[in-house]
């Protein structure tokens, strides 16, 4: 195949690709527009509006069609997953801070941190359940779910982490310590600065997989939901443009975010040269 | 007396078991500059480490000034180090990254910015003290490591072959810069290189070390005269070996015979009769004659009988100096070089018989 036959199939496949990636959620976006509240989750579209937009906010009147009980389930998951992130995130750096030194026994700790994220939810979740059954313990989305979620985003925090240090050169750390600078005041002012878009990515990992967690918080959460079970309790019932709309919103959301992490990059990449003026000053 | 830098048989042993360096003795005055010279995997770069407080000593001990260091944490101990990747911080400029190590000692701001402004001054570092270090060339750097290693005024600096990543010609500038630099603050240097032009133009004395283990500490002069083992003969310098057993001796001269004859050369260590011993001839103490021309008889007289027949491999001339390879009888090869006005080359054409002679002063007799 020629150079440019070969370019052209590669865009058609990179089209493609993009069309599977994005096409439901562009069907989702269309079809949240539908009119309400006769309106179903299929096309065709009968006539534009923004309907469902208002019904998810309670705008629009009474009918029989019960408003998302996702306003609870969204405070719990977005609270679950800024823990999660936290916690995930300074377990991460820490112990891929603990793993730059070889010790004893640190293959089969590796293993076990890894595992976290390879074992089925369902069955981790379930388990969860039972432990705490028989030891008594109230199951809730802040308690046993939060430690499940803990347990699944920790090893990607550890792995970003990982990466992160592998590329990094402990001959600064050595530099400072030998220009007199304790390690802990160099972890501050060298390690953490450099190591902080690594961090950035951690978080955004934790708080992303936590948020949209669904297998574990099944079983391990209680009676209180987070947005994803929310949300699938709602398709047990009907399914309306309403799930659409908020899924546009979700999207949008995590768009935000997307541009949140985009935005601390360039300015941690852009810091130190802003420190740089203000002394000047 | 006390000593900037005591070693008293420092050594290291790897978790693993592997000996990394064994029994290492040395002692440094104030203001020295000391070379550790040696190949890759000698046990040089972990001896500075150790020095640093990076790698733990296994058994020994190390003073710094009189004072014990084999415990002491890196950022308490008197010394700094310049790395070969230099290791500057790429999120602060070039000032920051100079007066990072004095930001921790509860120093005025008037009076850290004026050391840093001078230590930026003293190594032409002033126009570039606002740029980031990563846009900035090798040779600059080189400067921005070694100034925020010398504004914090260490005891002793420790350099991990800081020419290394530098190009020829820079590196050359720039040892003479470092030589400069260190004779005029009188700082204690401790440099570590595989390359032995360096330590030979830059260090007062040069530790020469192989496989965890010193070979010999000498002043670069006498490393390259008077070698004490085979291993610094093979090393330093272009020396021809001829290995043999001990004859006799009169005056100061050890007569050696060997598959060539009987050589002559000054005796380095104890040697007894009929041991087995290295003559090391340094090149330049090489003589070349025209076997047309002379005989061995006319000449051996006036070296000791230190003469030795061969032929010439090949002739070049570069420039100036022309390079002859001559070829023993044992099929071994030496390299000469001379101004093109003493080697001509109509006098050496491939192939032509030729004699080798040297003084018996020059050649040094080394045990095997």
């Amino acid at each position: 195949m020629n150079a440019s036959g070969m370019k052209l199939s590669l865009g058609a496949y990179t089209a493609l690709f993009l069309v599977f990636l994005y096409g439901p959620l562009v069907v989702l976006a269309i079809l949240s527009f539908q009119t309400g509240p006769e309106g179903g989750p299929q096309f065709p579209i009968i006539e534009w509006s923004t309907y469902w937009y208002k019904h998810l906010f309670g705008l629009t009147p009474p009918s029989r069609i019960a408003p998302l009980p996702i306003e609870q389930a969204l405070v719990r998951s977005l609270g679950l997953a800024v823990m999660t992130m936290i916690v995930s995130t300074v377990l991460g750096v820490t112990a891929a801070q603990a793993f730059r030194r070889k010790f004893r026994g640190s293959g089969v700790v590796f293993y076990l941190i890894v595992l976290g994220m390879m074992v089925p939810g369902v069955l981790v979740g379930l388990g969860m359940a039972l432990v705490a059954k028989t030891l008594g313990i109230d199951r809730h989305w802040w308690s046993t779910a939060f430690v499940l979620h803990v347990v699944y985003t920790f090893p990607f925090a550890f792995l970003v982490m990982l990466a992160i240090f592998n590329r990094f050169d402990p001959s600064m750390e050595e530099a400072s310590w030998s220009l007199g600078v304790t390690p802990a005041r160099t972890f501050r002012k060298v390690t953490f600065p450099l190591i902080f878009p690594g961090v950035l990515s951690a978080m955004l990992f934790a708080f992303t997989l936590s948020y949209d967690e669904f297998s574990r918080t099944l079983f391990a959460s209680g009676r209180d939901l987070t947005l994803p079970l929310a949300i699938y309790g709602t398709f047990s019932v009907e399914v309306h443009p309403n799930v659409f709309a908020f899924g546009v919103l979700t999207t949008l959301f995590s768009f935000a975010l997307l541009g949140t992490y985009a935005a601390l990059m360039m300015l941690s990449v852009r810091r130190a040269k802003r420190i740089a003026i203000q002394e000047e000053a | 007396m006390i000593f900037d830098l005591e070693l008293n048989n420092v050594g290291k042993v790897y978790d693993n078991g592997t000996p990394a360096v064994i029994d290492f003795n040395l002692s440094v005055s104030k203001g020295e500059f000391i070379a550790f010279l040696g190949p890759s995997g000698c046990g040089k770069t972990t001896t500075l480490r150790m020095i640093a407080g990076f790698e733990s000593i296994s058994s020994g001990e190390m003073l710094i000034k009189g004072k014990r260091m084999n415990d002491i944490r890196p950022e308490h101990r008197p010394t700094s180090m310049i790395f070969q990747s230099y290791a500057l911080f790429p999120h602060m400029t070039v000032r920051r990254n100079v007066g990072y190590g004095l930001d921790v000692k509860g120093m005025a701001k008037a009076e850290r910015d004026a050391k840093v402004d001078r230590i930026l001054a003293t190594l032409g570092l002033e126009d570039i003290a606002e740029k980031k270090p990563d846009r900035l060339s090798g040779g600059q750097r080189q400067r921005i490591a070694l100034a925020r290693g010398l504004v914090v005024e260490p005891d002793i600096l420790l350099l991990d072959e800081p020419l290394g990543a530098l190009d020829a010609n820079l590196r050359k500038a720039i040892q003479n810069e470092l030589k400069l630099l260190q004779k005029t603050l009188g700082v204690t240097f401790v440099f570590v290189t595989h390359a032995q032009s360096e330590a030979l133009a830059l260090s007062d004395r040069i530790v020469v070390m192989n496989q965890g283990k010193v070979e010999q500490i000498s002043p670069p002069h006498q490393l390259y005269t008077r070698p004490n083992t085979a291993f610094v003969a093979q090393f330093i310098g272009n020396n021809t070996i001829f290995q043999g057993e001990v004859d006799g001796a009169s005056d100061d001269r050890m007569l050696v015979s060997t598959p060539l004859g009987q050589l002559s050369g000054r005796p380095n260590g104890t040697l007894s009769a009929r041991s087995r011993v290295n003559v090391v001839i340094p090149a330049e103490a090489i003589e070349v004659h025209p076997a047309a021309r002379v005989s061995r008889e006319q000449i051996a007289h006036t070296v000791g009988g230190n003469v030795v027949g061969a032929s010439v491999r090949r002739f070049d001339v570069v420039g100036h100096v022309s390079h002859l390879t001559a070829a023993l009888a044992d099929g071994r090869t030496v390299s000469l070089e001379a101004h093109v006005d003493k080697y001509q080359p109509d006098a050496f054409p491939v192939g032509a018989d030729i004699l080798l002679s040297w003084q018996p002063g020059e050649a040094t007799v080394i045990p095997a």
